[in-house]
């Protein structure tokens, strides 16, 4: 018998349509976001409130990733923006694949912003590249205080981490405190967002944050 | 259940690599994990059993080997050894850490019956 060294990346296949998704992205002049949190965390309403408020400007478009149904992207369907739903059966994650025949699905052309929203899971889709440009990490204010140091992966790659649903921090007895600490072990470099879609409370910073991600992609080499 | 799909592409990898080398028989594949991935070893296993299965690799065993973390600070250049809680740089206080090895999957090795050895038996 004889041992053939090889030293092959495993996920090569899907990194290689990642890389030709990114290109293409910002060829087309545009931020991809990828949206990832457990399910529950406001991921679509957070979309629902923000593309409107980006403005006619800044047009934006939303590929959706679930398990089933096409829920989501008929909640999108009333902001007029070109939705896809891509259903991954019984897949836990988007790869980068599902979003390059997401992208086939849409009119990139004068878009500025496009969102993938993600399968709901705090582990899986840390593992897979889409070709995103930057990556947003949710956590609800209902699903505990504990979470970053329980999913540490996750939040160690975010570009920014949104605290959402602070309404219902006191209600919840959430601890910020406790959330920052565990934040600052993983990644000082994302900002911390506090947000409440249904207060607007960290819209403006939010809405400023993303703004800014588009300029080293629009005044990048073509 | 990522390892779901990090199963199959193995079992993709090991099956044109065999081809490339003439193989007659895979007797092991080696696979290693960096920390990052978060793989769970035990699903890894059974998972690729089930993307195996009515391959011509069926019966081939599977070698998981754990890759551990290192990494950059972005901030000071120092490199250092993260743990998969904390990437606090040891020298500047900052976790602004590049991971530079335990993040990848690696296909590293197969044991494999090849022509030359088939020829001399």
């Amino acid at each position: 018998m004889k041992k053939i060294e090889v030293v092959e990346n495993v996920l090569q296949a899907n990194d290689a349509v990642a890389a030709t998704n990114r290109q293409r992205l910002g060829r087309a002049g545009l931020l991809a976001v990828n949206l990832m949190s457990s399910p529950g965390s406001g991921k679509t309403t957070l979309l629902e409130k923000s593309i409107p408020a980006l403005g006619p400007d800044l047009p934006c478009a939303v590929l959706v990733g679930d398990l089933q149904t096409t829920r989501d992207a008929e909640r999108l369907g009333p902001l007029a923006v070109q939705a896809v739903q891509i259903n991954t059966g019984t897949g836990c994650h988007l790869s980068a694949p599902q979003v390059s025949r997401g992208l086939d699905a849409l009119d990139l052309d004068g878009l500025a912003f496009v969102f993938i929203e993600n399968v709901g899971n705090m582990v899986c889709p840390a593992a897979f590249d889409l070709g995103e440009h930057v990556r947003v990490v949710l956590l609800s204010v209902p699903e505990g205080d504990d979470k970053v140091a329980k999913y540490p992966t996750l939040f160690q790659r975010a570009d920014a981490v949104l605290i959402t649903k602070m309404d219902l921090a006191d209600l919840m007895e959430f601890n910020l405190e406790r959330v920052r600490q565990d934040l600052a072990r993983l990644n000082s470099r994302a900002p911390v967002i506090l947000h409440s879609s249904k207060t607007g409370q960290g819209m403006t910073q939010w809405l400023n944050w993303l703004r800014q991600q588009r300029f080293p992609v629009t005044s990048g080499p073509a | 259940m990522h390892e779901m799909s990090i199963a199959i592409e193995i079992v993709h990898q090991a099956e044109r690599i065999a081809r490339e080398h003439q193989a007659s028989r895979v007797d092991e594949i080696e696979v290693e994990v960096g920390v990052m991935q978060q793989v769970v070893h035990e699903a890894l296993h059974l998972a690729f059993e089930a993307a195996v299965e009515q391959t011509w690799l069926q019966g081939v065993k599977l070698r998981i080997t754990e890759e551990p973390l290192a990494a950059i600070c972005d901030d000071c250049q120092n490199t250092f050894t993260p743990q998969i809680d904390c990437f606090v740089c040891p020298r500047c206080g900052q976790a602004n850490a590049r991971i530079t090895a335990g993040d990848q999957i690696l296909l590293k090795s197969m044991v494999c019956q090849t022509p030359e050895e088939t020829a001399e038996s």
